[in-house]
């Protein structure tokens, strides 16, 4: 089992030019700390107009800073949209390799398509084509990161024959992930030999059901790069603390506010009548779970809050259902203050992470101390 | 937190609906033929109209819809809304900010039974091969002219319908008070097409809505489905969030 941090940025109003650098520094803080902790990855999101629930627009120059202050830590795109009103695939070709020179072959690349009108309709997409031109982009990121000279003409881009430049660092190249919350892009993951990035969070059983159609797709999949990324990766709280009551409070507060904010958000298929989003994504488990930002009802079973046996037991759960890897969620809105979420960091990388620890987090552990 | 509405409804019941009691029966309304045009409007044009127990949706949007009704206990009838979108608590929903309904059998039934803003006129709904129309007339002036043009066969299922909220007096705890009231129906589809928004003329202070300026088209759909007007499940205090302010005042709806 390994663990992340999935940063989606949410900074809570007023909006002033400090606390947007307030938000952004207490990141960078908690990532330099996990990196000396053992957590595996450092994920940011790419959303757009978000009031509040995200201000990462530019998750690329994030990671970057992520990059360049650590050392060990993978830096992660979750995800970059693949829709080309948004991004270039030249651009995402040349960004993500830069960032994996910078990064010194550390990066990862999550994909994905975006889910809200408020981000389509605000690049004026077609919300009908996004899983096509997703498809397109995630065929052609790999050649061109490989081939010498690439050319390409498809249904949403094309390009005449040039050398894409700088080349990643890591060969033959950055693994490969793809955002997973609405039913079936599981599927879509395993048959193009992707990780798979959940982005939801939903319980147990409806994610068993998943793990289980990817491991079983993935086996006989065409990968879409040179190597297959099998590899499920999950998203949750993170608040630990000694005492379970004051832990369990903190992250109810933490998963309320972040759901809060989420069920803003209007979806696609709010407003957008398309067989390419039939589903509501993540949101109908969000509003099940989200009566108000100060909600007291159970949420979600499976949440990381608490005292670290709680943690544990949660943690096995996801294990034993063939979770790879934990992405933790620390902050929404700044529910948490600063002192608290280092301080959650270091007592889960003390007193958690080794039962789940091969040999790294047994350095975790001593830097914890 | 998110923004909050700023429409205080309090200030004025008087400009209300108001209902007797909040136990009307509900009405199955079958083979309805709805047209629902999705247009985003700017932000500050939405100043003042959502109750401060709301939030805004974001971007602002607001839906047109109109509807032939094939059959109702009122008889046939053609009724057009204008919704303004936005989130009650963590739900989606579409603020009811002005209605006019093709009879006043119609009219007076939909106030008093479910506080509805809605006032009698001509209202027209006409489909064709090539677009769908409809057009609303109040005191001999036209208040809406609008079209959903190309209608492309679509699923049921690619389509969402928000359910309502409306801002109503209605007697509660021993006292006639502003609330709002919740109007959820369901909806079996037979025929859905999607197509593009068009509008000809839009009267927007016709729709006690003189602020909002109609900016750019999201889609529009038509669908032929039945319907209902259900019994009313849940009333809000307006001043409160709702995710505070919500009752429950009726397990649930007579066919649940």
């Amino acid at each position: 089992m390994k663990f992340g941090l999935f940063y989606e940025i949410s900074i809570p109003r007023p909006w002033t030019p400090e606390k947007e650098r307030t938000v952004y520094n207490n990141c960078l803080e908690q990532v330099k700390l996990a990196d000396t902790l053992g957590f595996e990855h450092v994920w940011a999101v790419e959303h757009h107009f978000l009031e509040e629930y995200s201000h990462c627009s530019a998750p690329e120059l994030f990671l970057t800073a992520c990059a360049v202050l650590t050392t060990n830590i993978k830096v992660g795109h979750g995800i970059v949209v693949c829709v080309p009103e948004f991004n270039h695939p030249i651009k995402i070709a040349e960004k993500t390799a830069t960032l994996d020179i910078l990064s010194g072959g550390r990066l990862h690349v999550g994909t994905g398509r975006s889910a809200t009108w408020t981000e389509l309709g605000g690049f004026r997409a077609n919300p009908d084509t996004t899983k096509k031109s997703w498809d397109e982009f995630v065929r052609c990121l790999p050649k061109m990161w490989m081939q010498e000279t690439f050319a390409y003409q498809g249904e949403f881009w094309s390009m005449p024959e040039r050398t894409i430049l700088p080349k990643p660092y890591q060969k033959p190249h950055p693994p490969m992930w793809v955002a997973v919350t609405s039913p079936g892009t599981e599927i879509d993951a395993a048959d193009r030999g992707l990780g798979s990035l959940g982005l939801s969070f939903a319980g147990f059983d409806e994610q068993e059901k998943k793990i289980k159609e990817y491991r079983r797709r993935i086996r006989h999949c065409e990968p879409v790069g040179a190597f297959v990324n099998e590899q499920v990766a999950t998203t949750n709280f993170l608040f630990c603390h000694e005492d379970e009551k004051t832990g369990v409070e903190m992250g109810k507060k933490l998963g309320n506010t972040f759901n809060y904010l989420a069920t803003q958000l209007i979806s696609t298929r709010e407003v957008f009548s398309s067989p390419s989003y039939q589903s509501l994504g993540l949101l109908p488990a969000l509003r099940r779970a989200a009566t108000g930002p100060d909600a007291s009802e159970q949420q979600t079973e499976g949440m990381a809050y608490g005292d670290p046996a709680r943690i544990i037991r949660a943690i096995r759960k996801w294990e034993s259902l063939g979770v790879d890897c934990v992405n933790f969620i620390l902050n929404a809105n700044e529910v948490v203050p600063q002192d608290q979420v280092m301080a959650s960091l270091r007592l889960f990388a003390k007193e958690v992470m080794p039962h789940f620890a091969q040999k790294p987090q047994t350095a975790a552990a001593a830097a914890a101390e | 937190m998110p923004l909050y509405g700023t429409f205080d409804i309090t200030q004025s019941p008087a400009r209300l609906p108001t209902l007797p009691n909040l136990d009307t029966e509900a009405w199955a309304l079958p083979k309805a033929e709805m047209m629902q045009l999705l247009m985003e409007v700017p932000r500050s044009s939405t100043e003042g109209l959502l109750p401060k127990a709301m939030h805004p949706a974001l971007p602002s949007y607001v839906a047109l819809a109109v509807t032939r009704y094939a059959d109702s206990p009122v008889g046939p009838f053609n009724l057009a809304m204008l919704r303004l979108g936005s989130r009650a608590g963590a739900h989606p929903r579409g603020f009811l900010l002005g209605a006019v309904a093709s009879t006043d059998a119609a009219a007076l039934e939909l106030r008093a039974r479910w506080g509805i803003p809605v006032q009698a006129g001509e209202v027209k709904f006409l489909r064709r091969h090539d677009r769908v129309t409809g057009s609303v007339r109040l005191e001999g002036q036209t208040i809406l002219d609008c079209a959903l043009v190309d209608p492309q066969p679509v699923a049921g299922s690619d389509v969402q319908y928000i359910n309502w909220v409306t801002a109503a007096n209605a007697p509660l705890d021993g006292t006639t008070q502003p609330m709002l009231i919740q109007i959820d129906p369901k909806y079996t589809f037979h025929k859905a097409e999607r197509g593009k928004p068009q509008v000809n003329a839009f009267d927007a202070a016709a729709w006690n809505a003189p602020t909002i300026e109609l900016s750019d088209p999201i889609v529009g759909t038509c669908c032929t489905v039945d319907t209902d007007l259900p019994r009313i499940r849940f009333v809000m205090d307006p001043l409160k969030p709702v995710f505070q302010g919500t009752r429950r005042i009726r397990e649930s709806r007579a066919d649940e």
